[in-house]
């Protein structure tokens, strides 16, 4: 609030008494607050006529002036006041947050630099002027301004601030020797000077002192710090100074100590996972170099080592024994460091693992008491492949063993009696899952186990009755489970059925458990298979996504939307997005500031890592891409020429603004639940190979606008046979720029053809593939690059003259008409029926949506080029198509089709795939009208052109 | 069987498991960055051993001394589905007592809906009772007044006559509270 900058200041520089000029000033502040901006405007211009010195006032204005979309008048306003180098809090603080507004945060420095040299014994203005440099990244300038304000008023922290600045300069030194001999060890005497002095007074020093060192490597003078009398400081977080040590100890291969320090830290707390690795690594090292502990004193400063596997099997046994006695809750820790350690022993050859027991009645044991939590499948998973696959079966059928069901009924299952018996035999089916033995079941298998799953699933509805809205049902993950079968079954046998069987359970799971993520994350991501992208948009909204997760989620929207021609949805998704990355950059600095001033200096190399992260996220690039692509395809043209649409998006076709070698995949890929075994997992390869082609998809689409934006400031510049020389060159320039591009599209093409040509599979519950290999089938791509390519041509006709181009003529009448093919071939490919009944079964082939899209785009790009006449024929053919599948669609009556023949469905289930049904067809026809729209508007605008 | 460590920026791209709660608030990043700037040692984050985010906790320490209102603050607990019942919740307010503790705070307190029974009956198991009810402190996304809230505490060892918890019998405005 502006308000609150007026009444600081009040406070700092005049106590209370009242200003004159803030009683003046004070309605142009609270109008500014209220949004009131023209008012704020006139107040102002009300006061400069009677006070013409007031410059506050003026820069009043200047905001007021900014926030009404007048920057250029804001600007030079602002600039007015600036020139007199202003001294008063007021202006200074008024000037600091517009040019904030104006994105100018390099021009606070200017204000306060000048400030400061008029005012020099000011801290306020010092300290300002320290921040003006964090918020640019002036490392060297902070440095200097932290010291000039020490000496001005020698507090601690001020001195820190400029010991932190070197810091900062070494991490972003290019040159990491001078980082090594320069900055951190400047830094370093800096702060042994104040130790010497004994001037060390916060925690923060202390750490700070620690980082320097750590990144000196000076391991053991870290050490020394933190064990002795400064280390003390060390007091806010809990167990800093343990951590620490430990870290340092691992860094120096200090294993006696590590075992040790380690061992004292699991006696207090036998559930900490990482002491119990440290731990066992300690021990290998000390095994490996035979260390035998000294005879007399004590083993190490952290006291006794153990050095023997026989200690550790014993340590681990105690500890299990330990908790087996307990009367409260158990912990897993000890349980699970027995499996660890028989993991490690095994990768070792060593033989010793027998003393520790069988894995497979180990796990039994584990199951035993930790198979009522739901997490027990997450910590067993990661030992399963202690059981030799002989052993499999036998685990499943003794598990079972130990899950208590009542009665069989009827229908041949028994049932648990209470929830902690459901999650025993949740855990049973998804351990089952893991080991691939719902896998290798046939095709009556798996559809035996949905049956029994289902019933399980409904009736572990009961327990749930009073759950509120927000909480999941006992038995949710039954339904999710069902749901992955059917999917096996539908991606192994091709069968639709089982994908609409899917849809429907899902929607009944959402139905009596509205919050499960997963349920709408699956149906989400179905849909989005199906190509029906309607749907998708509530689910999605429902999820309640924000901020930091469009980058980690956003992708399952933005992926499809615009490929199935949900223009208008894929528009939303893509500025949901922006919005979020676009703020980030202001975010992040403001942070950075706080950081310096509550001294969390470790907290600012990893903000500014984390503001990297998002600027070079590959979410961010596409959306940023995709959202002014299909601006251009939807809009160009039609509500204002493609030239004026470019010049608004401030594009440049020159400049390339994505960070190709440094792409941050900041996608959640596991953001789904799965239980697949091992093999069918997501591997870092997938991941690998994933962000590879979608970087390369990104390339193309890239390029493409790019390419867009060349041919619109080139189409449309004068004819150069009218102009002068420099705007002849300035055409040619351009015609290199769109020669350039071209010829990188060819090449990217010819790399993204190699990464089609590997066909990479992810799992179901990975990626989804990106748009490169059907943009490729489809053709699509190389219609683009035709049409562009003529583009060029035609160009050049222009510039040769008509007169001398007979040859030219030619090339070019041959390429319009192979376009034209090209054309039509495109639209050949997207003939069929997306929808339609088969001997009572529903079809889909959504591909023909996508392809649609594929066929639109090369067009919409021909048409700039105001070739008319055979592209309208092709136009008129492609509204006729889209017509046609219209009107089957809307005739298609679903409820003529006659549900549950192939497998049984209840009543009530048939309704819930019904109703997925409907959605389906209803989003196709939703597509549909906008591509029809488009093509209509692009039809229209031909035809305007060829008056 | 837990990694307790300090939470980083680069948790907020793994912590869908636990966010994806719907009582679970996705902050802006300004919310989460200045609590990371300002009470580093209060953002705790539990990893499972296979890497999973099993859920955080994030606190604050605010108040006058001088009126006895220092304490630690509970901004927001959570735990991902797959991970509750192992007491994990209870752990993570040890921690932030244990901290509050040091800073030789006098109380602990946090917010919760009303409606949120499952957490109310959590926190009163761990030793906190209701101080005083706020009125629509909760609102809905498009502003409007949503629930009220419990405002909840526990006192610390430095209240050793525990008049920090003493309950207030009339409920109070969003506004009113300091």
């Amino acid at each position: 609030m502006l308000r609150h900058i007026l009444v600081t200041s009040n406070m700092a520089a005049r106590g209370h008494v009242q200003d004159p000029n803030d009683r003046r000033l004070r309605p142009i502040y609270d109008y500014l607050d209220n949004g009131n901006n023209k008012m704020a405007i006139q107040q102002a211009d009300k006061l400069l006529k009677k006070h013409k010195d007031l410059h506050c006032a003026k820069v009043l204005k200047a905001i007021g002036l900014q926030r009404t979309g007048k920057q250029d008048e804001a600007f030079s306003l602002a600039q007015e006041v600036a020139t007199l180098e202003p001294t008063d809090d007021n202006s200074l603080q008024a000037l600091t947050i517009l040019y904030r507004e104006m994105h100018r945060p390099e021009l606070v420095t200017k204000l306060y630099e000048a400030a400061v040299k008029k005012v020099p014994l000011s801290e306020e203005y010092h300290s300002h002027l320290f921040m003006a440099y964090a918020r640019v990244g002036e490392y060297k300038k902070m440095q200097q301004a932290g010291m000039a304000l020490y000496k001005t008023v020698p507090k601690n922290p001020y001195y820190f601030w400029s010991v932190m600045s070197l810091v900062m300069q070494a991490i972003s030194a290019q040159d990491d020797k001078l980082a090594q001999t320069m900055f951190l060890p400047l830094a370093e005497r800096m702060v042994e000077k104040m130790v010497k002095e004994g001037k060390i007074e916060a925690e923060a020093e202390v750490q700070l002192y620690f980082m320097i060192l750590e990144r000196l490597g000076k391991y053991v003078e870290a050490l020394d710090m933190v064990r002795g009398p400064l280390g003390e400081k060390l007091t806010s977080e809990l167990q800093s100074r343990e951590n620490k040590c430990m870290m340092m100890y691992q860094r120096l291969q200090l294993w006696p100590e590590c075992n040790a320090l380690s061992y004292k830290l699991l006696l207090k707390n036998p559930d900490e996972w990482q002491f119990y690795l440290s731990y066992f690594d300690s021990l290998f090292h000390l095994m490996d170099k035979s260390w035998s502990p000294p005879n007399e004193e004590e083993h190490c400063v952290e006291g006794p080592v153990q050095t023997t596997v026989a200690e550790a099997v014993k340590f681990v046994v105690d500890r299990m024994e330990e908790e087996d006695k307990k009367d409260s809750r158990p912990l897993r820790g000890p349980y699970m460091a027995c499996l660890e350690l028989i993991h490690r022993l095994r990768q070792r050859g060593c033989p010793d693992e027998e003393e520790l027991g069988d894995p497979l009645e180990l796990m039994l044991q584990f199951f035993g008491k930790f198979g009522d939590k739901p997490s027990c499948i997450t910590d067993l998973k990661i030992y399963l492949h202690l059981l030799p696959p002989e052993q499999h079966t036998q685990f499943k059928n003794r598990l079972g063993d130990l899950v208590p069901l009542g009665e069989v009924g009827e229908d041949g299952f028994g049932f648990p009696g209470d929830t902690k018996v459901l999650q025993r035999h949740l855990c049973v089916c998804q351990l089952s899952r893991v080991l691939g033995l719902q896998h290798t079941l046939d095709t009556e298998g798996k559809l035996c186990l949905i049956t029994e799953l289902k019933a399980h699933y409904h009736y572990g509805l009961q327990f749930g009755k009073s759950c509120l809205k927000t909480e999941l049902q006992f038995s949710d993950t039954y339904c999710l489970m069902v749901a992955h079968v059917y999917i096996d079954l539908w991606t192994e046998t091709g069968d639709e059925n089982m994908l609409w069987q899917c849809l429907g359970v899902l929607e009944e799971g959402l139905s009596y458990s509205p919050s499960n993520a997963q349920f709408k994350l699956l149906l989400l991501l179905l849909f989005c298979r199906l190509g029906a992208f309607q749907p998708v948009v509530d689910l999605y909204s429902s999820l309640d996504a924000k901020h930091v997760q469009h980058d980690t989620i956003g992708y399952l929207l933005t992926r499809y939307a615009g490929s199935l021609g949900q223009f208008a949805a894929a528009s939303q998704s893509y500025n949901f997005s922006l919005r979020f990355f676009h703020s980030n950059q202001k975010d992040t600095s403001e942070y950075i500031i706080q950081a310096y001033k509550y001294g969390a200096f470790e907290k600012i190399p990893e903000f500014i890592a984390f503001r990297t992260r998002l600027n070079q996220s590959l979410h961010f690039a596409q959306v940023r891409t995709e959202r002014m692509l299909l601006d251009l395809y939807t809009e160009a043209d039609i509500t204002s020429s493609l030239e004026e649409s470019v010049k608004a998006m401030g594009l440049c076709p020159e400049e390339d603004d994505i960070p190709w070698d440094n792409m941050r995949d900041n996608r959640d890929l596991t953001v789904l639940f799965s239980w697949d075994p091992k093999d069918r997992e997501l591997t870092e390869e997938h991941r690998r190979l994933s962000l590879e082609e979608e970087s390369v998809w990104l390339k193309v689409r890239s390029l493409t606008l790019r390419l867009l934006a060349s041919l619109a400031l080139l189409g449309h510049a004068p004819s150069p046979r009218n102009s002068d020389k420099t705007n002849e060159n300035g055409v040619s320039a351009k015609s290199s720029t769109l020669q350039t591009l071209l010829s990188q599209l060819d090449l990217t093409l010819q790399t993204a053809a190699q990464i089609t040509e590997k066909q990479t599979q992810y799992p179901f519950l990975g990626p989804p593939s990106s748009r490169l290999a059907s943009a490729l089938s489809s053709g699509s791509c190389h219609c683009q690059a035709s049409a562009l390519q003529l583009s060029l041509t035609l160009q050049e006709l222009e510039t040769t003259g008509l007169d001398d181009s007979s040859e030219l003529q030619t090339q070019i009448c041959n390429s319009f008409k192979s376009l034209i093919v090209q054309l039509q071939e495109l639209l050949s490919r997207c003939k069929g029926e997306v929808l339609e009944m088969k001997d009572s079964r529903l079809m889909t082939q959504p591909s023909l949506l996508e392809t649609l899209v594929f066929f639109v785009e090369p067009v919409v790009l021909s048409g700039f080029q105001e070739w008319t006449g055979s592209l309208q024929g092709i136009v008129t053919q492609a509204l006729d198509h889209v017509k046609g599948q219209e009107a089957s669609l809307t005739a298609l009556k679903l409820a003529a089709l006659t549900l549950g023949v192939g497998h049984a469905q209840t009543q009530e289930e048939c309704g819930f795939t019904r109703a997925a049904m409907d959605k389906v067809q209803t989003s196709y026809l939703g597509s549909l009208q906008e591509l029809g729209d488009l093509l209509r508007k692009r039809a229209d605008s031909l035809k305007s052109l060829k008056f | 069987m837990t990694t307790l460590r300090a939470f980083t920026c680069d948790d907020l791209f793994k912590f869908n498991n636990i966010n994806l709660d719907p009582l679970t608030e996705t902050y802006g990043i300004p919310f989460y960055l200045q609590y990371l700037a300002h009470w580093p040692e209060y953002f705790i984050v539990a990893e499972a051993p296979g890497g999973e985010l099993m859920g955080y906790i994030m606190g604050k320490a605010e108040g006058s001394v001088a009126r006895e209102e220092w304490h630690g603050h509970v901004t927001a607990l959570s735990v991902a589905p797959e991970f509750r019942r192992l007491g994990l919740a209870a752990k993570l307010m040890e921690m932030l007592e244990e901290i509050s503790e040091r800073k030789g705070g006098f109380f602990v307190d946090l917010f919760v809906r009303v409606s949120n029974q499952v957490a109310v009956n959590m926190y009163k198991q761990l030793g906190y009772s209701v101080y005083r009810t706020v009125i629509e402190y909760y609102s809905a996304s498009n502003g409007e007044p949503d629930e009220d809230a419990y405002d909840m505490r526990k006192a610390l060892s430095r209240d050793t006559e525990r008049k920090s918890i003493i309950p207030i019998p009339h409920p109070v405005r969003p506004e009113d509270i300091e």
